[in-house]
């Protein structure tokens, strides 16, 4: 396939591209906190939560290949982690966000087990039921003093007040002054940063050893096995690695409302399934591909959360939508997987991977160099650039 | 093969996911019942019973609010802007609210219909000139009914220029909100929610609620009982397995030895679950109880009446009095469970547009007629709780227009908070009426009621029970 440009890997032209991109980047990081809307802070921040969330599911399945309908567990047991901490024995929530993910991570490597015996859509019911066990046993009588049962917890964030000072770099504030909606960049930022932890923890466990021994577990577990990868410890290990990631935005989900109970959406088989399909949208088995699927999931809803009347609805879509009385979003992006599965089974990244080659082709490194790039059918060669 | 199993996943949740969004298409009657649910049930059924006085005379529906008396009043010291709390509101006043609209399809479907009723009031104040000068901006966020995404939507009504929130509908999603608002003395009135967070006064002075606390309605049914069993009475829970039911539950349970009541059994149902819930019911049929206090929601309320009429079927000597919370009191609810219905206790403060015997009376003529010229007439009956709430934050505003410190953010929830108020389709004699920290609530008076399956009307049960109203 013939490109407009081609360039080295790992070579100035590389490079710049890589710090364009990264400024770009940066620029709209800081850009929103501190000159966007209060409500795009928020959307960006709860895109953060599903970023976070999908990126801990696709290592487990994009990467690993053990399939998981029970994140929302994990989502949940970070949710209540924090909330108990902070309610019962008032602990500070960031305080409570290493050992939320501690505790989903031993819960993780607890749940792997069956994963050692079983696998594909037998290892999906067993965690399935995990995400569906997890409310109910949340509302257990006998747990209620802990959890508030029903119920749920109060006043599970942080107590600001008019007197906490601001704290400003050389005049420049970019997490505002903690109070009524300017909040919101203080939340930006944490979302921000969880996300950048997850991802550079995947990032990390992607491109080590690990990461090749869960994508050798993922297409051929036998071979693995014959080449010396440790079934047992390695599913464990990333079965709670999963799941300690997982646990980082539920945190942020009872900090950020200051409100817990185990009906809210994302603690239940709903959340599982929205994390799943953001990542499958982004493109499982990259990097990128679960901040995309967030990025675009949350846009679609934003964009269509008006076309509650066939008028607020834009001429185009009329003929679509018109006879919805509700927003279509959640419909809009089911239709977009559908045909994503058919046009681009990778996703919205392996799409790109396709055809960015007509743009731009990157010759890679020496064998022996490259990282983990295998995940798309490779048309031709692609560089970290376009993969992570 | 893993990775097409990932796909085929992906596939089948898409599938569902459409199938859920197309399901809000189907907008019959019988589906929008049996959908109907939550707290929002609550509130329509509390617009939905009885008979309107005859003195409601007002066309507009708010003549009859009184001038703020001089009583409680906000301290805007500790607002982020107090000048913008106090700044004179002219011309228009941007009204927000925050309700699920997509999601889960059960839930948007149930709340569609109070969206409707919340907008069309507001239209209907604008058209009336309810507010002289005034214009009503009216606009409603989707949350979908995700406290994670309430803060959002409430956002976007502040960036948008919304001076007050009303009727935001479920307590998480409204609790998710309520330290931002408070923050930026942004009245957050009528929350859909009977939660006994709302009269935390001190702690929160711009946050009211709409609904007759939970706590009230316990309260009521006990008396009931109470009277019906004056020796004292053995008496089964059942109850939806939540935040809304068991707060319920809870309040019954702390006062029943009050009214000589003993719990004998405690049954739950999960908001989710559609099948009739016959182990519970059996459960409780082991301990013979005279009477069952049911806390269901929507679908559940249709299900649990369906299988406790078999299983009265199957013991015949055993006939216990059902009491069922005012979430189900809506006929359309009852009328789609039948004969299992009959005779069932409830209550409301609120008149039933359905009962032909109120169709004459002028208020719901207004209504039905109004929701008719807008084409909702399909879903007047379960939109009278947007209705009703939109006219409680209307007249409230209209009281803070006629005090002495004008129309501004800290004078409505001074008006809120001073508020004496017929509602247009209230019960005779009842009063919406609050007073600072020392009366919270606004609605805390109930008529029980007992329901005629054959005539799907709603009889009363001795006089409205005022004795709550603080």
């Amino acid at each position: 396939m013939r490109s407009l440009f081609t360039i080295k890997s790992g070579g100035a032209a590389s490079w710049t591209i890589r710090v364009v991109v990264a400024a770009v980047l940066a620029a709209v990081m800081l850009w929103v906190p501190t000159s966007g809307s209060d409500s795009l802070i928020e959307v960006c921040t709860t895109a953060f939560t599903l970023m976070a969330a999908a990126l801990s599911l696709n290592l487990l399945l994009g990467y690993a290949g053990q399939i998981s309908l029970g994140h929302s567990a994990f989502f949940g047991i970070g949710t209540y982690t924090t909330a108990v901490m902070v309610t019962r024995w008032g602990w500070s929530p960031f305080l409570t966000l290493p050992v939320a993910f501690l505790v989903a991570f031993v819960v993780g490597v607890l749940v792997s087990l069956p994963a050692l015996r079983i696998k594909g859509v037998y290892l999906a019911l067993v965690t399935l039921a995990l995400g569906m066990v997890f409310p109910q046993f949340i509302k257990w009588k006998k747990l209620s003093w802990l959890t508030g049962g029903a119920k749920g917890i109060n006043d599970t964030g942080f107590k600001f007040t008019k007197d906490n000072p601001t704290y400003e770099i050389f005049g420049w504030n970019p997490w505002g002054n903690l109070r009524g909606q300017n909040v919101k960049p203080f939340y930006f930022w944490v979302g921000a940063i969880i996300v950048l932890v997850v991802y550079l923890i995947c990032r990390g466990v992607v491109k080590s050893r690990v990461g090749r021994s869960l994508v050798a577990i993922r297409d051929n577990s036998t071979a693995a096995a014959v080449m010396g990868v440790n079934l047992a410890v390695t599913k464990g290990v990333v079965f709670g690695l999963s799941a300690a990631m997982c646990a980082l935005p539920g945190s942020l989900s009872a900090i950020r409302t200051g409100t817990v109970t185990a009906d809210t959406q994302l603690l239940t088989v709903a959340g599982s399934i929205t994390f799943l399909v953001i990542m499958v949208v982004g493109g499982a088995g990259s990097l990128w591909g679960p901040i995309i699927g967030a990025a675009v999931y949350q846009l679609i809803i934003e964009l269509t959360g008006d076309w509650t009347e066939p008028d607020a609805i834009p001429a185009l879509f009329r003929p679509f939508f018109g006879w919805s009385q509700t927003a279509p979003g959640g419909g809009i992006f089911a239709i977009a997987l559908i045909l994503l599965m058919f046009v681009a089974p990778l996703g919205l990244v392996g799409l790109w991977r396709q055809h960015s080659v007509r743009l731009c082709k990157v010759v890679p490194k020496p064998a022996g160099t490259t990282t983990i790039s295998v995940m798309a059918p490779a048309p031709a060669a692609v560089d970290d650039t376009h993969t992570a | 093969m893993r990775r097409k199993s990932a796909r085929l996943l992906a596939v089948l949740t898409a599938g569902t996911m459409l199938i859920a969004a197309c399901s809000s298409d189907d907008d019959n009657t019988d589906s929008t019942t049996a959908a109907t649910t939550g707290e929002t049930t609550a509130a329509t059924t509390e617009e939905t019973t009885a008979a309107t006085t005859e003195e409601t005379t007002s066309e507009t529906m708010v003549e009859t609010t009184e001038p703020a008396a001089a009583g409680w009043a906000v301290n805007t010291d500790d607002c982020i802007d107090p000048a913008a709390a106090e700044e004179i509101i002219e011309g228009t006043i941007k009204i927000g609210s925050v309700m699920p609209l997509t999601g889960d399809s059960s839930a948007d479907e149930a709340f569609a219909p109070v969206k409707d009723g919340w907008l069309a009031y507001m239209d209907y104040a604008n058209e009336q000139g309810l507010l002289g000068d005034i214009t009503i901006e009216a606009s409603v966020e989707d949350d979908q009914y995700s406290k994670d995404l309430t803060p959002g939507a409430v956002s976007k009504g502040i960036d948008g220029g919304v001076q007050v929130f009303s009727g935001i509908i479920g307590s998480p999603n409204n609790l998710a909100v309520r330290d931002t608002l408070n923050e930026e003395c942004i009245p957050q009135l009528n929350n859909l929610t009977g939660s006994p967070e709302w009269g935390k006064v001190a702690d929160f002075p711009w946050t009211t609620g709409q609904l007759v606390p939970y706590g009230t309605e316990s309260k009521v049914y006990a008396k009931q009982i109470a009277e019906l069993y004056p020796d004292g009475a053995k008496v089964a829970l059942f109850y939806v397995n939540s935040e809304f039911g068991q707060v319920y539950a809870d309040a019954f349970k702390e006062m029943a030895a009050e009214y000589g009541l003993e719990i004998v059994d405690e049954q739950t149902l999960e908001a989710t679950d559609t099948a009739p819930p016959t182990s519970q019911i059996t459960s409780i049929a082991d301990k013979a109880p005279d009477v069952i206090m049911a806390v269901p929601l929507g679908i559940g309320c249709v299900t649990f009446l369906g299988a406790l009429a078999e299983k009265k079927a199957q013991n015949t000597g055993w006939t216990p009095a059902t009491f069922i919370t005012n979430t189900c009191a809506s006929s359309l609810i009852l009328s789609a469970a039948g004969a299992a219905a009959d005779g069932i206790y409830t209550s409301n403060n609120l008149i039933d547009i359905t009962d032909p015997a109120n169709a004459a009376l002028p208020n719901v003529v207004t209504y039905v007629d109004y929701m008719a010229s807008i084409g909702k007439s399909d879903i007047a009956s379960t939109a009278t709780a947007g209705w009703a709430t939109a006219e409680n934050t209307v007249a409230i505003i209209k009281q803070a227009m006629e005090s002495p410190e004008g129309l501004s953010r800290a004078s409505i929830i001074n008006a809120a908070r001073n508020f004496s108020y017929t509602p247009a389709l209230g019960r005779p004699g009842v009063e919406l009426k609050s007073m600072g920290e020392e009366d919270p609530f606004l609605a805390e008076s109930l008529q029980v009621l007992q329901y005629d399956a054959e005539a799907k009307t709603f009889t009363n049960i001795g006089d409205l029970i005022t004795e709550f109203e603080t």
